[in-house]
Protein backbone atom coordinates (compact mmCIF):
# COMPACT_ATOMS: atom_id res chain seq x y z
CA UNK A 1 0.00 0.00 0.00
CA UNK A 2 1.31 3.45 -0.89
CA UNK A 3 1.61 5.92 1.94
CA UNK A 4 2.12 9.66 1.79
CA UNK A 5 5.81 10.49 2.04
CA UNK A 6 6.76 11.83 5.46
CA UNK A 7 8.90 14.53 3.85
CA UNK A 8 12.09 14.99 1.90
CA UNK A 9 14.68 12.20 2.10
CA UNK A 10 18.29 12.73 3.13
CA UNK A 11 20.65 12.44 0.16
CA UNK A 12 23.90 13.27 1.99
CA UNK A 13 25.10 14.42 5.38
CA UNK A 14 28.15 16.14 6.82
CA UNK A 15 28.99 17.54 10.23
CA UNK A 16 31.59 19.21 12.37
CA UNK A 17 32.98 17.91 14.64
CA UNK A 18 32.88 14.40 13.17
CA UNK A 19 35.77 12.81 15.03
CA UNK A 20 38.70 13.34 17.36
CA UNK A 21 40.67 15.36 14.80
CA UNK A 22 37.97 18.02 14.72
CA UNK A 23 39.20 20.08 17.62
CA UNK A 24 38.81 23.82 18.24
CA UNK A 25 41.08 25.78 15.93
CA UNK A 26 41.21 23.08 13.26
CA UNK A 27 38.49 24.45 11.00
CA UNK A 28 39.83 25.59 7.62
CA UNK A 29 39.73 29.37 7.37
CA UNK A 30 37.74 31.07 4.61
CA UNK A 31 39.27 34.02 2.80
CA UNK A 32 37.57 37.25 3.83
CA UNK A 33 36.05 35.90 7.03
CA UNK A 34 37.76 36.81 10.29
CA UNK A 35 37.48 36.68 14.09
CA UNK A 36 34.64 34.18 14.42
CA UNK A 37 34.52 30.39 14.00
CA UNK A 38 30.88 30.57 12.95
CA UNK A 39 31.44 31.00 9.23
CA UNK A 40 34.20 28.35 8.87
CA UNK A 41 31.96 26.03 10.89
CA UNK A 42 29.02 26.48 8.52
CA UNK A 43 31.25 26.17 5.46
CA UNK A 44 32.94 22.99 6.68
CA UNK A 45 29.72 21.15 7.48
CA UNK A 46 28.35 22.17 4.07
CA UNK A 47 31.59 21.11 2.37
CA UNK A 48 31.50 17.64 3.91
CA UNK A 49 27.86 17.13 2.97
CA UNK A 50 28.15 18.42 -0.59
CA UNK A 51 31.43 16.58 -1.23
CA UNK A 52 29.74 13.35 -0.16
CA UNK A 53 27.05 13.93 -2.76
CA UNK A 54 28.80 15.70 -5.63
CA UNK A 55 32.50 14.97 -5.16
CA UNK A 56 34.64 18.04 -5.84
CA UNK A 57 32.98 21.46 -6.31
CA UNK A 58 31.11 22.80 -8.15
CA UNK A 59 27.96 20.72 -8.40
CA UNK A 60 27.87 19.21 -11.85
CA UNK A 61 25.83 20.56 -13.47
CA UNK A 62 25.32 23.82 -11.51
CA UNK A 63 21.72 24.01 -10.44
CA UNK A 64 19.11 26.70 -9.91
CA UNK A 65 16.90 24.15 -8.17
CA UNK A 66 18.97 23.54 -5.03
CA UNK A 67 18.23 25.93 -2.19
CA UNK A 68 20.03 26.52 1.11
CA UNK A 69 18.56 26.92 4.59
CA UNK A 70 20.89 28.01 7.41
CA UNK A 71 19.33 27.58 10.85
CA UNK A 72 21.15 28.97 13.87
CA UNK A 73 19.54 29.58 17.24
CA UNK A 74 21.94 32.33 18.30
CA UNK A 75 23.68 33.26 15.05
CA UNK A 76 27.26 34.48 14.86
CA UNK A 77 27.65 35.60 18.45
CA UNK A 78 31.43 35.93 18.11
CA UNK A 79 31.15 38.55 15.37
CA UNK A 80 28.44 40.41 17.28
CA UNK A 81 30.59 40.40 20.42
CA UNK A 82 33.62 41.64 18.46
CA UNK A 83 31.62 44.62 17.18
CA UNK A 84 30.34 45.41 20.67
CA UNK A 85 33.84 45.17 22.12
CA UNK A 86 35.28 47.50 19.46
CA UNK A 87 32.60 50.09 20.12
CA UNK A 88 33.04 49.91 23.89
CA UNK A 89 36.80 50.35 23.54
CA UNK A 90 36.40 53.23 21.11
CA UNK A 91 38.21 51.22 18.44
CA UNK A 92 37.44 51.15 14.74
CA UNK A 93 35.10 48.35 13.70
CA UNK A 94 37.02 46.07 11.29
CA UNK A 95 35.47 46.50 7.81
CA UNK A 96 35.37 42.74 7.17
CA UNK A 97 32.92 42.34 10.04
CA UNK A 98 30.41 44.30 7.96
CA UNK A 99 30.24 41.53 5.40
CA UNK A 100 29.98 38.69 7.88
CA UNK A 101 27.54 40.42 10.23
CA UNK A 102 24.64 38.53 8.71
CA UNK A 103 24.33 34.80 8.02
CA UNK A 104 23.72 35.25 4.29
CA UNK A 105 27.38 35.99 3.65
CA UNK A 106 28.69 32.51 4.38
CA UNK A 107 25.75 31.02 2.49
CA UNK A 108 26.91 33.14 -0.45
CA UNK A 109 30.36 31.60 -0.08
CA UNK A 110 28.93 28.06 -0.11
CA UNK A 111 26.54 28.67 -3.00
CA UNK A 112 29.15 30.40 -5.16
CA UNK A 113 31.67 27.61 -4.54
CA UNK A 114 29.18 24.84 -5.34
CA UNK A 115 27.01 26.55 -7.95
CA UNK A 116 23.79 26.25 -5.99
CA UNK A 117 21.44 29.01 -7.18
CA UNK A 118 18.14 28.06 -5.54
CA UNK A 119 16.40 30.06 -2.79
CA UNK A 120 18.32 31.10 0.35
CA UNK A 121 16.76 31.23 3.80
CA UNK A 122 18.41 31.93 7.16
CA UNK A 123 16.58 31.52 10.44
CA UNK A 124 16.79 31.63 14.23
CA UNK A 125 14.59 28.66 15.18
CA UNK A 126 12.80 28.42 18.49
CA UNK A 127 13.20 24.65 18.63
CA UNK A 128 15.74 22.14 17.34
CA UNK A 129 17.50 23.91 14.45
CA UNK A 130 17.94 20.87 12.20
CA UNK A 131 14.31 19.83 12.63
CA UNK A 132 13.10 23.33 11.88
CA UNK A 133 15.51 23.75 8.96
CA UNK A 134 14.12 20.55 7.47
CA UNK A 135 10.60 21.91 7.87
CA UNK A 136 11.58 25.06 5.94
CA UNK A 137 13.18 22.86 3.28
CA UNK A 138 10.07 20.70 2.97
CA UNK A 139 7.96 23.79 2.41
CA UNK A 140 10.35 25.07 -0.29
CA UNK A 141 10.09 21.76 -2.10
CA UNK A 142 6.31 21.51 -1.71
CA UNK A 143 5.99 25.10 -2.96
CA UNK A 144 7.99 24.09 -6.07
CA UNK A 145 10.64 26.67 -5.21
CA UNK A 146 13.38 24.00 -5.10
CA UNK A 147 13.98 20.34 -5.92
CA UNK A 148 16.72 19.87 -3.35
CA UNK A 149 17.71 21.86 -0.27
CA UNK A 150 20.95 21.97 1.69
CA UNK A 151 19.97 22.43 5.34
CA UNK A 152 22.71 23.58 7.71
CA UNK A 153 22.16 23.79 11.47
CA UNK A 154 25.03 25.54 13.22
CA UNK A 155 25.71 27.18 16.55
CA UNK A 156 28.77 28.28 18.43
CA UNK A 157 29.42 26.83 21.87
CA UNK A 158 27.91 28.83 24.71
CA UNK A 159 30.40 27.65 27.34
CA UNK A 160 33.45 25.47 27.86
CA UNK A 161 31.38 22.33 28.36
CA UNK A 162 30.25 22.17 24.75
CA UNK A 163 31.75 22.44 21.28
CA UNK A 164 30.92 24.56 18.29
CA UNK A 165 28.80 22.25 16.20
CA UNK A 166 27.19 22.11 12.77
CA UNK A 167 25.38 19.50 10.75
CA UNK A 168 24.47 19.77 7.08
CA UNK A 169 22.07 17.55 5.18
CA UNK A 170 21.11 17.63 1.53
CA UNK A 171 17.48 16.64 1.10
CA UNK A 172 15.30 15.96 -1.88
CA UNK A 173 11.87 14.55 -2.59
CA UNK B 1 -6.38 23.73 -6.94
CA UNK B 2 -4.49 25.85 -4.43
CA UNK B 3 -6.49 28.53 -2.67
CA UNK B 4 -5.62 32.13 -3.45
CA UNK B 5 -3.57 34.02 -0.88
CA UNK B 6 -4.90 37.44 0.08
CA UNK B 7 -3.80 40.28 2.34
CA UNK B 8 -6.49 41.32 4.80
CA UNK B 9 -4.45 43.40 7.23
CA UNK B 10 -1.33 45.50 7.25
CA UNK B 11 0.39 48.15 9.33
CA UNK B 12 3.69 49.96 9.39
CA UNK B 13 5.65 52.18 11.74
CA UNK B 14 8.54 54.14 10.31
CA UNK B 15 10.36 57.44 10.66
CA UNK B 16 7.26 58.99 9.04
CA UNK B 17 5.24 57.95 12.07
CA UNK B 18 2.92 55.17 13.10
CA UNK B 19 0.34 54.12 10.55
CA UNK B 20 -0.23 54.04 6.83
CA UNK B 21 -1.57 57.56 6.47
CA UNK B 22 1.81 59.10 7.26
CA UNK B 23 3.45 56.99 4.59
CA UNK B 24 0.86 57.97 2.01
CA UNK B 25 0.93 61.64 2.90
CA UNK B 26 4.67 62.24 3.07
CA UNK B 27 6.67 59.30 1.79
CA UNK B 28 4.82 59.03 -1.50
CA UNK B 29 5.64 62.63 -2.44
CA UNK B 30 9.35 61.91 -2.21
CA UNK B 31 10.00 63.73 1.03
CA UNK B 32 12.73 61.77 2.83
CA UNK B 33 12.54 61.19 6.56
CA UNK B 34 16.29 61.53 6.95
CA UNK B 35 18.04 63.49 9.67
CA UNK B 36 20.94 63.39 12.06
CA UNK B 37 20.92 60.42 14.41
CA UNK B 38 20.48 61.47 18.02
CA UNK B 39 19.96 58.15 19.84
CA UNK B 40 23.73 57.48 19.81
CA UNK B 41 26.86 59.40 19.00
CA UNK B 42 27.58 59.03 15.28
CA UNK B 43 30.11 61.86 15.09
CA UNK B 44 32.99 59.51 14.38
CA UNK B 45 31.26 57.95 11.39
CA UNK B 46 31.49 59.03 7.76
CA UNK B 47 27.83 60.10 7.91
CA UNK B 48 25.49 60.93 10.77
CA UNK B 49 22.22 60.52 8.86
CA UNK B 50 19.45 57.93 9.21
CA UNK B 51 15.65 57.77 9.15
CA UNK B 52 14.72 57.34 12.78
CA UNK B 53 11.59 57.44 14.86
CA UNK B 54 11.67 59.75 17.89
CA UNK B 55 13.57 58.39 20.88
CA UNK B 56 14.74 54.80 21.01
CA UNK B 57 12.00 52.35 20.07
CA UNK B 58 11.82 49.04 21.94
CA UNK B 59 11.72 46.14 19.46
CA UNK B 60 9.16 43.97 21.26
CA UNK B 61 6.87 46.94 22.03
CA UNK B 62 6.82 48.10 18.42
CA UNK B 63 6.28 44.58 17.07
CA UNK B 64 3.35 44.07 19.42
CA UNK B 65 1.89 47.42 18.40
CA UNK B 66 2.24 46.85 14.66
CA UNK B 67 0.82 43.31 14.88
CA UNK B 68 -2.18 44.63 16.82
CA UNK B 69 -2.67 47.39 14.23
CA UNK B 70 -2.54 44.93 11.32
CA UNK B 71 -4.95 42.58 13.09
CA UNK B 72 -7.36 45.46 13.66
CA UNK B 73 -7.22 46.37 9.95
CA UNK B 74 -7.94 42.71 9.18
CA UNK B 75 -11.04 42.87 11.36
CA UNK B 76 -9.66 40.37 13.81
CA UNK B 77 -10.66 41.52 17.26
CA UNK B 78 -8.18 40.29 19.85
CA UNK B 79 -5.64 37.69 18.81
CA UNK B 80 -5.75 36.70 15.14
CA UNK B 81 -5.58 32.98 16.10
CA UNK B 82 -2.94 31.78 13.64
CA UNK B 83 0.82 31.22 13.35
CA UNK B 84 3.13 34.20 13.64
CA UNK B 85 6.36 34.50 11.65
CA UNK B 86 8.91 37.15 12.61
CA UNK B 87 11.86 38.64 10.75
CA UNK B 88 14.78 40.44 12.34
CA UNK B 89 18.52 40.61 12.71
CA UNK B 90 20.30 37.36 13.57
CA UNK B 91 20.69 37.80 17.30
CA UNK B 92 21.04 35.64 20.39
CA UNK B 93 17.99 37.42 21.83
CA UNK B 94 15.65 36.36 19.02
CA UNK B 95 14.05 33.48 20.90
CA UNK B 96 13.29 35.64 23.93
CA UNK B 97 11.95 38.47 21.76
CA UNK B 98 9.76 36.12 19.74
CA UNK B 99 8.39 34.53 22.92
CA UNK B 100 7.60 37.91 24.48
CA UNK B 101 5.88 39.25 21.35
CA UNK B 102 3.84 36.06 20.93
CA UNK B 103 2.73 36.11 24.56
CA UNK B 104 1.69 39.76 24.41
CA UNK B 105 -0.34 39.38 21.21
CA UNK B 106 -1.84 36.08 22.33
CA UNK B 107 -0.29 33.84 19.66
CA UNK B 108 1.83 30.71 19.79
CA UNK B 109 5.59 31.24 19.91
CA UNK B 110 6.84 31.52 16.30
CA UNK B 111 8.69 28.47 15.01
CA UNK B 112 11.48 30.73 13.85
CA UNK B 113 12.66 34.27 13.23
CA UNK B 114 13.78 34.85 9.63
CA UNK B 115 17.23 36.42 9.55
CA UNK B 116 18.28 36.38 5.88
CA UNK B 117 19.40 40.02 5.87
CA UNK B 118 17.51 42.21 3.40
CA UNK B 119 15.19 39.40 2.25
CA UNK B 120 14.40 38.15 5.77
CA UNK B 121 10.87 39.57 5.89
CA UNK B 122 9.99 38.81 2.29
CA UNK B 123 11.21 35.24 2.72
CA UNK B 124 8.86 34.98 5.70
CA UNK B 125 6.03 36.32 3.51
CA UNK B 126 6.83 33.75 0.81
CA UNK B 127 6.84 30.95 3.38
CA UNK B 128 3.57 32.20 4.86
CA UNK B 129 2.04 32.28 1.39
CA UNK B 130 3.31 28.76 0.72
CA UNK B 131 1.80 27.54 4.00
CA UNK B 132 -1.57 28.92 2.92
CA UNK B 133 -1.36 27.84 -0.72
CA UNK B 134 -0.46 24.27 0.29
CA UNK B 135 -3.39 24.13 2.71
CA UNK B 136 -1.25 23.94 5.85
CA UNK B 137 -2.70 27.14 7.28
CA UNK B 138 -5.71 29.36 6.68
CA UNK B 139 -4.05 32.49 8.03
CA UNK B 140 -0.52 33.62 8.96
CA UNK B 141 0.70 36.89 10.46
CA UNK B 142 4.15 38.10 9.38
CA UNK B 143 5.89 40.88 11.28
CA UNK B 144 9.35 42.40 11.07
CA UNK B 145 11.32 45.03 12.91
CA UNK B 146 14.58 46.91 12.57
CA UNK B 147 15.94 49.66 14.79
CA UNK B 148 18.86 51.81 13.72
CA UNK B 149 21.35 50.95 16.47
CA UNK B 150 24.92 51.97 17.13
CA UNK B 151 26.45 48.59 16.28
CA UNK B 152 24.71 48.18 12.93
CA UNK B 153 25.40 51.81 12.05
CA UNK B 154 29.09 51.33 12.84
CA UNK B 155 29.24 48.11 10.80
CA UNK B 156 27.67 49.70 7.73
CA UNK B 157 29.91 52.72 8.14
CA UNK B 158 32.98 50.47 8.36
CA UNK B 159 31.85 48.69 5.21
CA UNK B 160 31.50 52.06 3.46
CA UNK B 161 27.93 51.17 2.58
CA UNK B 162 26.35 54.42 3.80
CA UNK B 163 25.84 57.45 1.56
CA UNK B 164 28.15 60.23 2.70
CA UNK B 165 25.75 62.82 1.30
CA UNK B 166 22.95 61.49 3.51
CA UNK B 167 20.58 60.68 0.62
CA UNK B 168 19.51 57.46 -1.05
CA UNK B 169 19.53 57.96 -4.82
CA UNK B 170 18.29 54.69 -6.34
CA UNK B 171 19.25 54.13 -9.98
CA UNK B 172 20.64 57.67 -10.20
CA UNK B 173 23.93 58.93 -11.47
CA UNK B 174 26.02 60.02 -8.49
CA UNK B 175 24.45 57.60 -6.02
CA UNK B 176 26.64 56.99 -2.99
CA UNK B 177 24.95 54.22 -1.02
CA UNK B 178 22.40 53.54 1.66
CA UNK B 179 20.77 55.42 4.50
CA UNK B 180 19.50 53.19 7.31
CA UNK B 181 15.95 53.56 8.62
CA UNK B 182 13.76 52.27 11.45
CA UNK B 183 10.84 50.11 10.39
CA UNK B 184 8.24 47.84 11.90
CA UNK B 185 5.62 46.26 9.71
CA UNK B 186 3.07 43.48 9.86
CA UNK B 187 0.75 41.83 7.35
CA UNK B 188 -2.10 39.38 7.79
CA UNK B 189 -2.09 36.79 5.00
CA UNK B 190 -5.10 34.59 4.58
CA UNK B 191 -6.66 32.13 2.18
CA UNK B 192 -9.33 33.70 0.02
CA UNK B 193 -11.76 31.13 1.36
CA UNK B 194 -10.99 31.99 4.97
CA UNK B 195 -11.35 35.71 4.28
CA UNK B 196 -14.66 35.18 2.47
CA UNK B 197 -16.05 32.95 5.22
CA UNK B 198 -15.58 35.65 7.83
CA UNK B 199 -16.55 38.49 5.48
CA UNK B 200 -13.17 40.17 5.67
CA UNK B 201 -12.20 42.94 3.27
CA UNK B 202 -9.45 41.84 0.91
CA UNK B 203 -6.85 44.57 0.50
CA UNK B 204 -4.92 42.83 -2.30
CA UNK B 205 -4.15 39.33 -3.46
CA UNK B 206 -0.63 38.01 -3.03
CA UNK B 207 -0.79 36.72 -6.56
CA UNK B 208 2.74 35.36 -6.80
CA UNK B 209 6.00 34.97 -4.96
CA UNK B 210 9.42 33.87 -6.11
CA UNK B 211 12.88 33.41 -4.65
CA UNK B 212 16.26 32.56 -6.05
CA UNK B 213 19.97 32.61 -5.34
CA UNK B 214 22.83 34.14 -7.30
CA UNK B 215 25.52 31.55 -6.43
CA UNK B 216 27.95 34.36 -7.04
CA UNK B 217 29.49 36.20 -4.06
CA UNK B 218 29.31 36.71 -0.30
CA UNK B 219 28.01 40.25 -0.58
CA UNK B 220 27.80 41.44 -4.18
CA UNK B 221 24.87 40.73 -6.49
CA UNK B 222 25.42 38.84 -9.73
CA UNK B 223 26.07 41.82 -12.06
CA UNK B 224 24.09 40.43 -14.99
CA UNK B 225 20.92 40.25 -12.86
CA UNK B 226 20.08 36.70 -13.90
CA UNK B 227 19.62 35.49 -10.32
CA UNK B 228 17.16 38.20 -9.34
CA UNK B 229 15.41 37.86 -12.71
CA UNK B 230 14.61 34.23 -11.88
CA UNK B 231 12.86 35.29 -8.67
CA UNK B 232 10.75 37.85 -10.56
CA UNK B 233 9.92 35.35 -13.29
CA UNK B 234 8.96 32.76 -10.69
CA UNK B 235 6.53 35.21 -9.07
CA UNK B 236 4.94 36.08 -12.42
CA UNK B 237 4.73 32.42 -13.42
CA UNK B 238 3.10 31.40 -10.16
CA UNK B 239 0.52 34.16 -10.64
CA UNK B 240 0.07 33.39 -14.35
CA UNK B 241 0.54 37.11 -14.98
CA UNK B 242 2.34 38.51 -18.03
CA UNK B 243 5.00 41.19 -17.64
CA UNK B 244 2.89 43.79 -19.43
CA UNK B 245 0.15 43.38 -16.82
CA UNK B 246 2.52 44.72 -14.13
CA UNK B 247 1.89 48.40 -13.51
CA UNK B 248 4.47 49.23 -10.84
CA UNK B 249 7.71 47.95 -9.38
CA UNK B 250 8.80 48.90 -5.88
CA UNK B 251 12.44 48.11 -6.48
CA UNK B 252 15.08 47.00 -4.00
CA UNK B 253 16.95 50.15 -5.11
CA UNK B 254 19.45 50.49 -2.29
CA UNK B 255 21.27 53.37 -3.92
CA UNK B 256 24.50 51.40 -4.06
CA UNK B 257 26.50 51.18 -7.25
CA UNK B 258 26.44 47.39 -7.51
CA UNK B 259 22.85 46.71 -6.51
CA UNK B 260 21.08 49.18 -8.71
CA UNK B 261 22.78 48.27 -11.99
CA UNK B 262 22.31 44.53 -11.32
CA UNK B 263 18.68 45.09 -10.41
CA UNK B 264 18.02 47.15 -13.54
CA UNK B 265 19.52 44.31 -15.58
CA UNK B 266 17.26 41.84 -13.77
CA UNK B 267 14.15 43.91 -14.47
CA UNK B 268 15.06 44.08 -18.17
CA UNK B 269 15.53 40.30 -18.32
CA UNK B 270 12.38 39.39 -16.39
CA UNK B 271 10.02 42.03 -17.82
CA UNK B 272 11.39 42.13 -21.36
CA UNK B 273 10.08 44.83 -23.66
CA UNK B 274 7.43 45.80 -21.09
CA UNK B 275 10.07 47.20 -18.75
CA UNK B 276 10.12 50.56 -20.52
CA UNK B 277 6.40 51.02 -19.81
CA UNK B 278 6.42 50.00 -16.13
CA UNK B 279 6.90 52.79 -13.56
CA UNK B 280 9.63 52.02 -11.02
CA UNK B 281 10.61 53.57 -7.73
CA UNK B 282 12.44 52.51 -4.60
CA UNK B 283 10.74 53.68 -1.44
CA UNK B 284 14.05 53.21 0.36
CA UNK B 285 14.74 56.65 -1.12
CA UNK B 286 12.46 58.11 1.56
CA UNK B 287 12.19 55.61 4.45
CA UNK B 288 15.75 54.34 4.23
CA UNK B 289 16.97 50.78 4.35
CA UNK B 290 15.47 48.85 7.25
CA UNK B 291 17.53 45.71 6.48
CA UNK B 292 15.66 42.62 7.72
CA UNK B 293 12.38 44.58 7.96
CA UNK B 294 12.71 46.66 4.81
CA UNK B 295 11.00 44.23 2.47
CA UNK B 296 7.86 44.20 4.62
CA UNK B 297 7.69 47.99 4.82
CA UNK B 298 8.14 48.07 1.04
CA UNK B 299 5.38 45.50 0.59
CA UNK B 300 3.09 47.74 2.66
CA UNK B 301 4.05 50.73 0.46
CA UNK B 302 3.36 48.64 -2.65
CA UNK B 303 -0.09 47.65 -1.41
CA UNK B 304 -0.86 51.27 -0.49
CA UNK B 305 0.23 52.36 -3.97
CA UNK B 306 -2.02 49.86 -5.70
CA UNK B 307 -4.99 50.67 -3.50
CA UNK B 308 -4.59 54.46 -3.65
CA UNK B 309 -3.89 54.55 -7.39
CA UNK B 310 -0.85 56.68 -6.63
CA UNK B 311 2.73 55.55 -7.17
CA UNK B 312 5.47 56.85 -4.86
CA UNK B 313 8.39 58.95 -6.02
CA UNK B 314 11.92 57.62 -6.43
CA UNK B 315 13.50 60.45 -4.45
CA UNK B 316 17.01 61.81 -4.69
CA UNK B 317 17.36 61.40 -8.42
CA UNK B 318 20.18 63.49 -9.89
CA UNK B 319 20.45 62.20 -13.44
CA UNK B 320 20.38 59.20 -15.73
CA UNK B 321 22.79 56.31 -15.24
CA UNK B 322 23.06 54.39 -18.50
CA UNK B 323 23.33 51.15 -16.53
CA UNK B 324 19.94 51.81 -14.90
CA UNK B 325 17.57 52.70 -17.74
CA UNK B 326 14.12 52.38 -16.19
CA UNK B 327 10.88 54.38 -16.18
CA UNK B 328 11.64 56.01 -12.84
CA UNK B 329 9.03 58.15 -11.05
CA UNK B 330 11.24 61.11 -10.28
CA UNK B 331 9.14 64.27 -9.86
CA UNK B 332 5.79 63.62 -8.29
CA UNK B 333 3.55 60.65 -7.50
CA UNK B 334 2.10 59.12 -10.63
CA UNK B 335 -1.54 58.13 -11.01
CA UNK B 336 -2.17 54.50 -11.88
CA UNK B 337 -4.94 52.03 -12.49
CA UNK B 338 -2.51 49.12 -12.39
CA UNK B 339 -3.88 45.73 -11.41
CA UNK B 340 -0.52 44.23 -10.44
CA UNK B 341 2.59 45.52 -8.69
CA UNK B 342 5.90 43.90 -7.84
CA UNK B 343 8.00 44.36 -4.71
CA UNK B 344 11.56 43.22 -5.34
CA UNK B 345 14.32 42.57 -2.80
CA UNK B 346 17.87 41.29 -2.85
CA UNK B 347 20.36 40.59 -0.09
CA UNK B 348 23.90 39.62 0.79
CA UNK B 349 24.79 36.12 -0.21
CA UNK B 350 22.84 36.52 -3.45
CA UNK B 351 19.42 35.90 -1.90
CA UNK B 352 16.56 37.33 -3.98
CA UNK B 353 12.79 37.59 -3.58
CA UNK B 354 9.91 39.00 -5.60
CA UNK B 355 6.34 39.46 -4.36
CA UNK B 356 3.52 40.21 -6.79
CA UNK B 357 0.37 41.82 -5.42
CA UNK B 358 -2.85 42.19 -7.35
CA UNK B 359 -6.00 44.27 -7.03
CA UNK B 360 -8.71 42.18 -5.37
Amino acid sequence: MLTRAAGPVVLARGEWPAGPVDVPGSLPQIAGFVVSAFNPLVAQAAERCLAAHYGAPPADPPTTRTGVVLASVRGDTATADAVTAALRAGRRVPPLLFFQSNPNAVVGYVTARWGLAGPVACTSPAGDPLTDGLAVAALLIEDSAADQVLVIAADLATDDTESDHAVAVLVGP
Amino acid sequence: MADKVVVTGLAAHSAFGRGSSALLARAFTGEPAFGDVTRFDAAARRTTVAATMPGTPVLADELVSVIEDASRVAGLAGAPDCPLLLAGHADRANIATAAEVARRVGLAVPARTYTAACVAATTAVADAAAMIATGRQDRVVVAAGFIVAEDIFALFDAGRALARDGRVRPFSAGRQGMVLGDAFAAVVLESATSAALRGADVLVTLAGWGRSGDAYHVCQPRPDGTGLARAITAALTKAEVEADEVGYVNANGTGTLFNDSAEAAALHIALGDAVGRIPVSSTKSVHGHALEASGLLELVCTVLALRSGRLPVNAGFLGVDDDCLLDLIVDEPRATDARYALSVNAAFGGANTALLVGAP
